[in-house]
């Protein structure tokens, strides 16, 4: 049976603390994320969007619920397994803080291949490296590459491993607007001409136009859905929400 | 917001801990060494003063010779002084008594007790007496010539009951003996863990010395008399002409007392000298820490400037944190230091050597000096990185992450060279003529070099020294090379404990393989004999000088001639003959006659060596006079110059010279020259069968017996183990602190590497291969280094004779190694800490 969504959660909370000081971060999601599309995140600041990647990525332990990658459920991997897991199948960017500062470039796109002793696919590598114009930078430690380079690198270290998905929280929130619209077409073209899954959270209307899909939350749940969205109908769905 | 920086970043307390403990290493060996000489003095002054309680007074002969390294011969007294006491008024009771080599041979054959090495051998008089020193807690006091007491250490340790036969060996040879009792001296099984046999006074005057003679009288009052009224008295009945001293109890007490108390400060400067080094070596700790942790708070530190504290605020700051790590460190030190001194008793114990019974002493003088140094370091330690973190500009607080400023200044550089030059100077001046005194100069300038250059050299070392690591370890061996290199500061003064440790323990290593092949060059030339019966127990009993006639009379023998020395004054400085059998000496022993003949060695005669002669522009026919330790003067004639003076010494006599004195003689070795055509197995049999009569001395070939005595320079491996032991501990230690503090600081990126799939065992060998990376460096400098050190000590030693330099090989492949083992083990808990690494960290951190 081929299942469509490279992602599923199902009814997932995530609770924090206990008693009086509990904080429900997330409450009962369900949520699906479909194999080659791109997927925005969006809410209010506090809604629980870097929670729900955080546990759909194996980063973090959920509460209640369960989180399926493709056709594994993560809550029967042990530690070792849910590393590889993310090793061989997601990918993820970070706000900042992306890369390990001792390798160059090259090596911080291979690190999930290098780590697991893979070669992966070189023609793959070179073409991703070519999309993010990164060919002569490549010998070049982070400290030597500009924000926007290293959110490239990491961008390309995300998909060098073609994996099932790709997490990405925020990427271009430390960029100028310029240089994050550079990265999110990049990510679209990715999907599109790639065949990628990602999933991308974001503050802004604009970035997340670039999306085939925008979910919303609100306080731990779900508040909604667009899709085909434009920066239009992002900001008028957003209005309606009361944000 | 003073409230969140002084709140402090992730990890401070245990930062504080890991601070406190570099502290606590360095302070703990400086009390610890200082509490375990304090106690161990203690423990022996009570011991003389419990066993002399009831000793009065106490005769002996005022002459004495003193020998090279603290021996003492004293001449005997003749036993018709004991009469002659006993009938002053005041004395109720006296006992003559011999202390002498006696060697108690176990049950299966074998003599007890390290022959040489170790607490000596003695046999001594047991008797009835009402101020004895030994008491009897088994049986009685040996009475008659078959009878003997044994003290309970030896006793036990050789499963001897009262009944059971004792076969003892001694200078009139060995001999079964019937064991009478057993006895205590004080409240100790065996004082120092010495063995004694115990004998009444005409067995021991007889077995142990001479027929007549005594060694001293002990004397018991009986109270009407002051202890200095008494000596007074017994001073006044003893013929001026017996040239005799009477001490009092007291004065015999502080004596004894001083005695072991100046025997154990040798010990004591060892152990304070270790603990020293420790302690030197732990500054680099102490500072690498100060340095990291003030790294770390940058941000910290950069916040408080932008919110408007002043430079000097920061700085005192972290002095004051550094006054209060001293100390806690300090005093936790000295307690640890406690701890540690009670370990030594029991490692000594576990050795054998039963300390006298008695609480611990820490001197005030310790606790005060652990303090004061303990702060001292922990403040100097700190001052340079206080000011650095004062000076730091207060828009790094705006910067990514805190990673220590690393400017390799060109004046480092500069400096490390100058410091390098000026060693190398000093040492090439000495090699053209100079005083010895500029080497240690020397040395010290090319430590300090190194050390200052240290951070520059890391980088390309530990570059180098990880390829295999990346080679064999693919990424994660590349994250541990690079970790290694990418703060070269922090890894050179990680390494620096293993290269202090690892130059010293090399430069040992260096030296005692250069006097092993110096001794086995002198022996090679001069001894010309097919076997050898060797006796390690020099200065104090050997071999009888009878077993050399025995095995001459052996069929197949060439020639068998003892070799042996004497103790006499010459210019009223105590000084060692070597003594020979002229008669038998062709032809096995060499010393390089250049003038004379064997023939010519009499009893009115000397050899003496080309050195001297020259030092003393002496000549053939000259007269040295020579006093014997029973004050016998003889006047002996230079007959003969010899050339070999390794073995030899400045002067050679015969044997025959101490025949008609009380002074008795011991040969440490005979060396045989089989008739040609025996077979080793006959030879070996026939040779065995004398030994065993004589139950003392192992027979060996020409190799074994060459192997052999270049083999004591294995005692200077003591040495080495302790400056190991020491440097091992700390060197660890040290990797232990900064690695912890790196996984510490690293969070995010080992957060970001768990989050993209790297394993926990990924995490730990990256850890690991950092850890064996930084030991390496320092034991590969340190190798260098102290091949250097021990070429320069072996050229200062060239006066001695010690004239070739042999690399230690062995003992550097054992370093590597060693080194490569406490990498890994330094690794175990700081990459286990950072598996436990929060995943999410590296993401919400901001
Ligand atoms: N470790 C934690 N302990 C306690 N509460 C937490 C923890 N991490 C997150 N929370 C809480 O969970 C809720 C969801 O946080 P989350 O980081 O998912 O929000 P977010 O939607 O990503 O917000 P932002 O847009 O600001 O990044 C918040 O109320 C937050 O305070
Ligand atoms: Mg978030």
């Amino acid at each position: 049976m081929n299942n469509p969504s490279a992602a599923t959660a199902t009814e997932v909370s995530k609770i924090y603390g206990h008693g009086g000081s509990e904080v429900r971060a997330l409450d009962n999601v369900s949520v699906q994320f479909e194999i080659g599309k791109f997927t925005a995140i969006m809410g209010p600041s506090g809604s629980g969007k870097s929670t729900l990647m955080h546990c759909m990525a194996g980063l973090d332990e959920m509460t209640k619920g369960s989180v399926n990658i493709g056709d594994v459920d993560i809550a029967d991997l042990n530690d070792k397994e849910l590393t590889r897991l993310r090793r061989d199948k997601i990918g993820f960017v970070f706000q900042s803080f992306n890369l390990v500062p001792t390798l160059t470039a090259d090596e911080n796109i291979r690190l999930p291949l290098l780590l697991g002793n893979n070669k992966g696919n070189e023609e793959w590598i070179q073409k991703v490296i070519n999309t993010v114009h990164l060919q002569d930078r490549l010998s070049h430690r982070p400290s030597e590459l500009s924000g926007g380079q290293q959110q490239r690198v990491a961008v390309a270290r995300a998909l060098a491993s073609q994996p099932a998905i790709i997490f990405a929280d925020e990427p271009t929130g430390n960029l100028d607007s310029t240089t994050g619209g550079e990265i999110l077409s990049f990510m679209r073209k990715a999907v599109d001409d790639l065949g990628q899954t990602i999933v991308m959270v974001t503050h802004d209307p604009v970035s997340a136009s670039y999306a085939d899909r925008i979910v919303f939350l609100k306080d731990g749940k779900i508040a909604g859905e667009l899709l085909q969205p434009t920066p239009e109908t992002v900001l008028d769905y957003m209005k309606k929400l009361g944000h | 917001m003073f409230r969140i920086a002084l709140k402090g970043i992730l990890g401070r307390k245990a930062r504080l801990i890991l601070t406190s403990l570099a502290v606590i290493l360095g302070t703990a060996f400086l009390s610890g060494t200082a509490v375990f000489s304090a106690t161990l003095n203690q423990t022996f002054d009570n011991l003389f003063s419990d066993v002399f309680r009831n000793i009065d007074g106490y005769v002996r002969s005022t002459q004495v010779i003193e020998a090279d390294f603290g021996a003492e011969e004293r001449q005997r007294l003749p036993q018709e002084l004991i009469e002659l006491v006993e009938a002053v008024p005041g004395v109720a009771d006296v006992q003559g008594d011999i202390q002498a080599f006696a060697r108690i041979v176990g049950k299966d054959g074998v003599p007890l007790g390290a022959e040489g090495a170790g607490p000596p051998t003695f046999g001594s008089v047991g008797e009835e007496f009402k101020g004895a020193l030994w008491t009897v807690t088994d049986g009685k006091f040996p009475s008659g010539p078959t009878e003997v007491a044994l003290d309970e250490a030896v006793a036990k340790s050789g499963g001897f009951v009262v009944g059971d036969t004792v076969k003892v060996i001694a200078q009139a040879g060995s001999r079964e003996f019937t064991l009478a009792g057993i006895a205590s001296y004080g409240d100790v099984r065996s004082p120092g863990g010495a063995t004694f046999a115990l004998f009444d006074l005409p067995t021991a005057q007889e077995f142990l010395a001479k027929p007549g003679f005594i060694d001293s009288i002990l004397i018991s009052g009986d109270g009407s008399l002051s202890d200095e009224e008494l000596a007074k008295a017994v001073n006044a009945v003893i013929p001026s002409s017996y040239k005799t001293e009477t001490l009092t109890g007291a004065e015999i007490t502080k004596e004894s007392q001083d005695q072991i108390g100046s025997a154990l400060s040798f010990f004591s400067i060892l152990l304070s000298t270790f603990s020293y080094i420790a302690l030197g070596v732990g500054s680099f700790v102490i500072y690498n820490v100060f340095s990291i942790s003030a790294a770390q708070r940058q941000r910290e530190n950069a916040l408080l400037r932008a919110i408007g504290a002043s430079k000097k605020q920061v700085t005192r700051a972290l002095l004051i944190e550094s006054v209060i790590v001293g100390l806690f460190g300090s005093l936790v030190g000295l307690v640890a230091g406690i701890g540690l001194s009670k370990a030594l008793s029991a490692l000594l114990k576990a050795a054998g050597i039963d300390l006298p019974s008695g609480g611990l002493v820490v001197p005030s003088s310790a606790i005060a000096n652990t303090v004061v140094v303990g702060l001292i370091v922990t403040v100097s330690s700190a001052w340079l990185p206080a000011r650095r973190a004062g000076r730091v500009p207060p828009l790094a607080a705006m910067r990514e992450t805190a990673i220590e400023v690393v400017a390799l200044t060109r004046r480092r550089t500069a400096l490390g060279f100058v410091f390098i030059g000026l060693g190398a100077a000093a040492i090439t001046a000495v090699t053209n003529g100079a005083s010895n005194t500029w080497l240690g100069l020397g040395i010290l300038f090319v430590f300090s070099g190194t050390i200052t250059l240290g951070p520059v050299i890391a980088r390309p070392v530990a570059l180098f020294l990880g390829k295999p690591a990346q080679q064999f370890r693919g990424v994660t061996g590349t994250m541990a090379r690079q970790n290694s290199a990418r703060n070269p500061k922090r890894t050179a003064r990680t390494a620096s404990p293993v290269l202090i440790g690892v130059a010293l323990v090399t430069a040992v290593a260096a030296l005692a393989a250069s006097i092993r092949t110096q001794i086995d060059d002198v022996f090679t030339e001069q001894f010309k004999g097919d076997y050898a019966i060797n006796s390690n127990a020099r200065g104090f009993g050997g071999l009888s000088p009878s077993l050399a006639d025995d095995i001459n009379a052996l069929p197949g023998v060439a020639r068998a001639t003892g070799i042996g020395f004497l103790t006499v004054k010459i210019d009223d400085r105590g000084q060692n003959l070597t003594t020979i059998n002229p008669a038998t000496v062709e032809g096995v022993l060499d010393i390089g006659l250049t003038s004379g003949t064997y023939a010519d060695l009499t009893p009115e005669t000397i050899f003496v060596s080309q050195k001297y002669v020259d030092n003393n522009s002496a000549k053939l026919g000259d007269t040295i006079n020579v006093t014997l330790a029973d004050a016998q003067v003889k006047n002996l004639t230079i007959a003969g110059i010899y050339e070999f003076d390794d073995l030899a010494g400045k002067y050679t006599v015969s044997r025959d010279l101490v025949k008609d004195s009380t002074v008795i003689t011991f040969d440490f070795g005979v060396y045989i020259a089989m008739e040609s055509g025996v077979s080793d197995v006959t030879a070996r049999a026939a040779l065995q069968g004398a030994v065993d009569k004589y139950g003392q001395g192992e027979l060996l070939s020409k190799r074994e017996y060459i192997d052999l005595q270049s083999g004591q320079v294995n005692q200077l491996l003591g040495l080495i183990y302790g400056l190991l032991f020491l440097s091992v501990i700390i060197a660890v230690v040290g990797i232990i602190i900064t690695l912890l503090l790196s996984v510490f600081e690293r969070q995010r990126e080992i957060g970001l590497l768990r989050a993209v799939g790297m394993t926990k065992s990924q995490v730990r060998t990256t850890v690991r291969w950092e850890s064996v990376i930084t030991s390496l460096l320092g034991a590969v400098v340190g190798i260098v280094l102290g091949v250097g050190l021990g070429w320069v000590i072996v050229y200062a030693l060239r006066d001695q004779g010690l004239s070739s330099f042999s690399v230690p090989v062995g003992s550097t492949v054992s370093i590597l190694i060693m080194a490569f083992v406490i990498g890994v083990l330094a690794a175990v808990y700081p990459a286990w800490r950072a598996t436990r690494v929060n995943l999410l960290s590296a993401i919400t951190t901001a």
